[in-house]
């Protein structure tokens, strides 16, 4: 007859106790998905530009209801995870960086880096369903935008 | 005859009596029917035994033998610490199940006092925004949209100072800065 050294009750305990642990990792130290998106804004019906693509409606109709601009193109974007108390750049152009840190609250520091130079840095509280939008004016009336949004899967 | 007779009777048939203790007791027997009978059969079976004593050979030399013996002595030597690190460990597994209940038990406390407590000393704080503008050539406007939860920072040059862009006026949706 043999005899295991720990019974499944006891296996059963230490793998709890390991989700228990998990669990409090995740509760105090926020790993985050996160997603920037480039956007620009016009009034034209098209986009001059044939790599713009159309953005998803429910993006475009939260946009329209903010801003003034009736149409809104992709230019580019970018996912990426913040690792808890760390950083991540977000390239979204040539031009334009995002560069976002977890902090401790938990909120989040959103640094908006233009052609290379540092330009505006906000820190607030980001939630499931609430977008940052950094925004600014282009040529011909147009505007450009950069939107975070916290992505569901961490 | 008594049983102490008997006694020297059966140790003058094995010869184990000095010279003098010997012939007096086997005068004694010659003159002593009943003693004769008893020596007699005493050598009866004596001989049965001696003819008839079954004799144990070991199959291997004794040197050898011996060895195993001392090979077995040493291993079950060796056997009992390895039973005791087994016990011990048996032990702990009886205090994990109610140690992983009490560990259980204060974490959840611990998330509960957090999950009840941080509301009440972080909740101004978590709607706090901090905006700050890193180049003295841009200027920004801060605006948070209620409606569709959306926190907006419009950028500008400064010696380009556009009017707004937002639909809305700023001011009446959320705090304009």
């Amino acid at each position: 007859m043999s005899h295991s050294l720990f019974s499944r009750r006891t296996v059963r305990c230490f793998v709890t106790l390991l989700l228990l642990a998990g669990g409090a990792t995740h509760t105090f130290a926020a790993n985050l998905k996160l997603e920037a998106k480039l956007i620009w804004g016009t009034n034209d019906d098209k986009s001059p530009n044939p790599e713009h693509k159309e953005l998803d409606a429910a993006t475009k109709e939260k946009l329209r209801k903010v801003f003034k601009w009736k149409n809104y193109y992709a230019v580019n974007h970018v996912v990426k995870p913040v690792p808890s108390r760390g950083s991540n750049k977000f390239e979204l152009s040539k031009d334009c960086t995002i560069e976002i840190k977890e902090l401790e609250g938990p909120k989040v520091e959103v640094k908006l880096i233009g052609e290379g130079k540092e330009v505006h840095k906000t820190t607030l509280t980001i939630s499931q369903g609430q977008s940052v939008v950094y925004s600014g004016d282009d040529k011909n009336e147009s505007a450009w935008f950069v939107m975070i949004t916290e992505l569901e899967e961490k | 005859m008594n049983l102490e007779q008997q006694l020297e009777l059966q140790a003058w048939v094995d010869g184990e009596l000095s010279s003098a203790d010997a012939t007096r007791v086997a005068q004694f027997v010659g003159a002593n029917a009943e003693a004769s009978a008893l020596v007699a059969e005493l050598r009866m079976t004596k001989s049965c035994l001696v003819g008839n004593e079954p004799e144990v050979k070991l199959p291997e030399s004794g040197d050898f033998y011996w060895s195993k013996i001392r090979r077995e002595i040493e291993r079950t030597a060796r056997a009992e610490p390895e039973a005791a690190t087994l016990s011990w460990a048996f032990a702990w597994r009886r205090l994990i199940a109610p140690l992983a209940g009490v560990a259980a038990l204060v974490f959840i406390a611990v998330v509960s006092i957090n999950q009840f407590q941080q509301p009440l000393v972080d909740d101004s704080a978590k709607n706090l925004v901090e905006v700050e503008n890193l180049s003295e050539d841009i200027g920004s406007i801060s605006y948070k949209s209620q409606a569709e939860n959306m926190f907006v920072v419009y950028v500008y040059k400064k010696d380009y100072e556009s009017e707004s862009n937002l639909k809305s006026e700023p001011i009446d949706d959320g705090f304009f800065q």
